[in-house]
């Protein structure tokens, strides 16, 4: 259990955030530069917030108002620092047994093996980190942090100092891992994946603010705003005009348009006419009508948009297509309205290629209304 | 040993005291110095600038300067030497403690630049996460900081006990030039050629060119193995 309320303010930033997460995962996610790590180094007492309180499993580490800060050396966390930080002149053994100096030599030795076998080190207990690899450096500095079986791990970017594709095969490892310890993870993110496939809850920050927080699921499937959508890189994040809400629908005025979207029945979105409102549309969503069918069934296609396509880019197994409505006035997103992604095959075979006026269409589930600014 | 036909007596005397004196010098700077490069790269308090300046002082200023200064310090009617004067009837000055002293202060700045330099490249990340695990600053800066910047560290008190071997203006100043009692090689080298004796002060810079060489091949072997 951890509960974190925080505000520091440094020179032309300031860090105000308020969250707590259980015995579970909790991805701190967000760009560079938005206070993950500064979040991190007040949890481990390495930085001092200005004001609010972290309470860990029932003991005030801060309270700033009642005067306490707990040293970095009484809180008893485990820290996974970004670039790992394992002391170069000492070997793998010794880093692991570190923070084990409490404990009296036969335990320590014992502790130190243990982890070392849990992390697949043993044959590297003798070696110093410079002549490990990134992956294994990875796992001296999980296995360094663990040893002392603490209330709480911190990981702050512990893959992105590892190429693509070995960062992919340690993920599930990590997971496995830090699921296995049954404690309040803390990781700092700014891979999407990484954070989606490690975390259970999402914490997502922006400039030294919370954006949005709650299970994963949750936030990727229902950004509460437009700001929450570009984080977790949605694409068509568009910003149109009520018209009208009704319990079912919405309808939405866009670039000379009307367009439909359905309603939430459990928690229905409700604003005057003429109010501003963003939306989204992934862009596998919006489909080209074929020419060489008969007209459109307005039944089944809803939302239709005529206009063209301004420019494409191959990505060998798809095509995104950037979509320019054709009405008067700007294009919503710079040239283009709409990003469009459609199967290579697709795009063979409508010969989009040479074909560049289409109309679309988008079905009223697939367009998702944010509510927040 | 050395004292037959290549070496006179008094240059056999200058020799040894240079080897004490440089020795002793290192050590106390060794003591001072490296407490002191810590807690200037890491501390930020009120005249640690003064404290800064103070330290480097000797390297820009004149010897003689520099000796004037612990004449006024440490002499019989010094700030701090007429008090111990008064208290016990010793003073520092003419005694070959006079040039210890002249000569760690001489080479301490040599021992804290790159001393605190090296401390200061010490990736900070490598203290927090042992803060962390557990370890108070002292610990922290003895088992980690230390031991990591141990070739800056090194590399500085090479610099320095070669800086004491060579010694001469402040030792000049504070323990003058009694044969015998304060004269180390340089100062004997400069009364050999002053008084005309070619043949020792061919002997003495002989003498110390080849150690001074020594102390630096020797630095550059131990820089390599750290």
């Amino acid at each position: 259990m951890i509960e974190v309320a925080l505000r520091k303010a440094l020179p032309g930033f300031t860090l105000d955030v308020a969250w707590a997460a259980g015995d579970e995962v909790v991805t701190l996610f967000g760009p560079s530069g938005a206070g993950k790590s500064l979040t991190l180094q007040c949890l481990a007492g390495l930085t001092r917030p200005d004001a609010g309180r972290v309470v860990v499993n029932g003991r005030v580490f801060d309270d700033a108002a009642a005067g306490v800060h707990l040293p970095p050396q009484a809180r008893h966390l485990g820290y996974v620092f970004q670039g790992y930080a394992l002391f170069p002149h000492l070997t793998v053994a010794e880093n692991v047994a570190f923070g084990l100096r409490g404990l009296p030599g036969g335990e320590r030795r014992r502790r130190t093996t243990e982890v070392l076998a849990q992390l697949g080190l043993g044959d590297l207990a003798g070696r110093f980190p410079r002549d490990l690899s990134g992956g294994q450096q990875q796992r001296v500095a999980l296995g360094r942090a663990i040893a002392p079986d603490p209330a709480v791990l911190l990981l702050d970017e512990p893959l992105s100092a590892l190429d693509a594709p070995l960062r992919r095969q340690l993920r599930e490892e990590l997971r496995a891992l830090v699921v296995g310890l049954r404690r309040t993870v803390v990781l700092v993110t700014h891979d999407l994946g990484e954070a989606y496939q490690l975390g259970d809850r999402l914490v997502l920050y922006e400039a030294g603010r919370i954006v949005q927080t709650g299970p994963k699921a949750e936030v990727l499937g229902r950004p509460a705003s437009a700001t929450v959508a570009r984080l977790i890189g949605l694409r068509n994040v568009v910003r149109g005009t009520v018209v009208k809400t009704a319990p079912d629908r919405i309808e939405i005025a866009w670039r000379g348009h009307t367009v439909e979207t359905v309603n939430s029945p459990t928690a229905p979105f409700q604003a005057a006419p003429g109010t501003s409102v963003a939306f989204v549309v992934r862009p596998e969503h919006v489909r080209l009508i074929r020419k060489d069918r008969v007209s459109p069934d307005p039944g089944h296609h809803m939302n239709l948009l005529r206009g063209e396509i301004v420019d494409s880019i191959d990505h060998g197994t798809s095509w995104t297509l950037f979509f320019r409505i054709a009405a008067p006035g700007p294009p919503s997103q710079g040239a283009y309205d709409l990003e469009i992604e459609v199967p290579h095959l697709v795009y063979e075979i409508l010969d989009i290629g040479r074909d560049r006026e289409w109309e679309v269409s988008m079905h009223r589930g697939a367009l998702q209304v944010l509510a927040g600014v | 040993m050395l004292q037959s036909a290549l070496m006179p007596e008094a240059a056999t005397s200058a020799l040894w005291l240079s080897v004490r004196v440089s020795v002793l010098a290192t050590l106390a700077d060794a003591l001072v110095g490296i407490p002191l490069a810590y807690v200037l790269a890491k501390r930020r308090f009120w005249g640690r600038q003064v404290l800064d300046v103070a330290v480097m002082l000797p390297l820009v200023l004149p010897p003689t300067v520099t000796g004037y200064y612990l004449i006024v310090l440490l002499g019989r009617r010094g700030w701090l030497g007429g008090p111990l004067y008064a208290l016990t009837g010793w003073s520092l000055p003419f005694t070959w403690y006079a040039a210890v002293v002249a000569s760690a202060v001489m080479a301490l700045p040599l021992l804290v630049r790159p001393a605190r330099a090296a401390i200061e490249s010490v990736n900070p990340d490598l203290e927090r996460a042992a803060f962390v695990l557990g370890r108070s600053e002292w610990r922290t800066a003895l088992e980690v900081t230390l031991p990591l910047a141990r070739r800056g560290i090194v590399a500085g008190l090479v610099l320095a006990f070669a800086r004491a071997l060579g010694e001469f203006g402040a030792t000049l100043m504070l323990a003058g030039n009694i044969p015998g009692r304060t004269t180390t090689v340089p100062l004997a080298i400069y009364t050999a050629v002053s008084t005309g004796e070619a043949d020792e002060a061919r002997v003495l810079v002989l003498v110390l060119t080849t150690l001074s060489c020594a102390v630096v091949l020797l630095a550059s072997r131990l820089g390599s193995r750290l």
